[in-house]
């Protein structure tokens, strides 16, 4: 069990060991990176203390909500425009215009309208996290076999139970791959978020320990989030297994 | 009856240019309880007839009448059964047969006994818990089938069901269907280019012919029933029937 987890991701285990050893090696100064050993010690003992739990679960809050909001919004917006002629003339040049905006740099707007505390953080996930789940669906509702929809008109379902009851649950494994995407972005853009103002969070304890030079406590949210990345994406994986068997 | 009247449809290309005419005004009565056949090249549009039987696509022109009404889109009288299956991927064997009944309101020990009974009927009683990935073509259309009769459609939409089968299953699977037509005496609008089958199954043929689509024959198929296979091949009407339909459908092709 132990074995075969540790095999699962032992490219990993390879990167650490390159790290530990490029670390030791003298190339580069300890105070710019720390060997990994070090960190990981460090981040042990972080994880037992109230204030980094603390920070850490401010982190997790506002990349789950935010992340939650953007699968339930990217879902429903992507299903319905692709629904109507109308509703695919106004998403797709939309999309493709507001994709590639930074919205890291609509974060100050946020800030000073939706206040310092969690909100602003949240909406900055949204609208990062949004785009992989909402092009995901909105491509994935287009695709549907047209005689699955009319499989299931035929047998007198309504247009608004086919939406429900036959493109959402077809379009599901493709949503769910935009899902994984989505959530990389949030652990990206919630850090970002707390680096770029900090106050609290992982972000923020970054910034402070790299401020004071405390270069091995600055290595400690970075492997931190990390972790949780893999933490989310390994349970995403695990629910297309269980609920998703049937698309192979 | 269901009554196609002057029925025609044409497609507007997407980058301009001609209107392509696909089904030019054809007009036909289909008797309740008849096994009726369309045969023609590929590209005729005869798919395209059946797709707006059902209502699945609007027509250009003309009307479609069931019992007298013109249709107004999809109905549980018409029930579709497609050449792809169609099924639902993410849904078992026993819920796809099951997906009709649940939309129509079905209480559910009544559904659960229709559904044993069309397991019964399409010979998958042991495979009710499979999903359609795991069937072949055989077992896939069968539980097609059995997904359209489950909500009782008085007309079977059949478009080129047995194409994607090998020969072997083919066979198999028209005697199935002839089995449950002779039982149940459904209304069937049945689409093929194959000319044995057609002459086979059907009661009636509607030879059509190419670009646009029309109806340059019909052809009734006057060979006893209940028909078994073997007796039929050897039955010289059948042998005229395939040879002749064969040499107009040469000549549209």
């Amino acid at each position: 069990m132990i074995l075969r987890a540790l095999r699962s991701c032992y490219s990993v285990l390879l990167l650490l060991a390159a790290w530990e050893l490029f670390a030791r090696s003298g190339m580069v100064p300890r105070t710019l990176l720390p060997p990994v050993s070090l960190v990981l010690q460090r981040t042990a003992i972080a994880l037992a203390t109230d204030t980094f739990v603390a920070d850490l679960a401010t982190t997790l809050f506002r990349l789950l909500a935010g992340l939650a909001l953007a699968v339930g919004l990217g879902i429903a917006l992507g299903v319905i425009s692709a629904q109507t002629r109308a509703g695919r003339a106004i998403f797709e040049p939309l999309v493709r215009v507001l994709g590639p905006l930074p919205k890291i740099a609509l974060f100050p707007v946020l800030l000073l309208t939706l206040g310092f505390d969690n909100t602003p953080r949240i909406v900055l996930v949204l609208i990062d996290a949004i785009f992989p789940v909402m092009l995901a669906a909105h491509y994935a509702a287009r695709a549907v076999d047209e005689k699955l929809i009319w499989s299931a008109r035929a047998a007198g379902t309504s247009p608004t139970g086919c939406v429900l009851r036959v493109i959402l649950p077809a379009a599901m494994p493709q949503i769910l791959t935009g899902i994984r995407v989505a959530a990389v972005i949030a652990c990206v853009v919630v850090f970002l978020s707390e680096m770029v103002q900090p106050g609290d969070g992982l972000g923020d304890q970054m910034i402070r320990a790299a401020r004071a030079f405390r270069s091995v406590d600055m290595f400690v949210p970075i492997v931190v989030i990390s972790g949780l990345g893999f933490i989310l994406d390994t349970l995403l994986a695990l629910v297309r297994r269980r609920a998703l068997g049937w698309a192979g | 009856m269901i009554r196609l009247d002057r029925v025609s449809k044409t497609y507007t290309r997407a980058g301009g240019g001609e209107p392509v005419r696909a089904l030019s005004e054809i007009s036909a009565d289909i008797a309740d309880g008849a096994f009726v056949t369309i045969v023609g090249p590929s590209g005729c549009g005869k798919s395209t007839l059946l797709y707006i039987v059902g209502g699945f696509v609007p027509a250009s022109g003309g009307a479609v009448l069931v019992e007298g009404k013109p249709i107004a889109g999809p109905g549980p009288d018409r029930g579709p059964v497609f050449q792809e299956f169609a099924l639902f991927p993410w849904k078992t064997v026993r819920q796809n047969i099951r997906f009709g009944l649940a939309e129509q309101n079905v209480p559910r020990a009544e559904a659960d006994r229709r559904v044993d009974e069309l397991l019964d009927l399409v010979h998958l009683r042991q495979y009710a818990a499979l999903y359609p990935k795991e069937l072949s073509g055989g077992m896939k259309q069968r539980v097609a089938i059995a997904r359209t009769l489950a909500y009782r459609p008085r007309t079977l939409l059949m478009d080129e069901p047995f194409g994607a089968l090998d020969a072997h299953t083919r066979a198999k699977l028209q005697d199935e269907l002839l089995q449950i037509w002779e039982r149940e005496r459904k209304t069937v609008l049945f689409i093929t280019h194959g000319v044995d089958e057609a002459v086979y199954l059907s009661d009636r043929i509607l030879v059509m012919s190419a670009a646009p689509g029309a109806i340059k024959a019909d052809i009734a198929v006057d060979l006893p029933r209940p028909r078994r296979r073997e007796e039929l091949l050897r039955h010289p009407r059948y042998q005229e029937l395939v040879i002749e339909i064969g040499r107009m459908m040469d000549t549209t092709a």
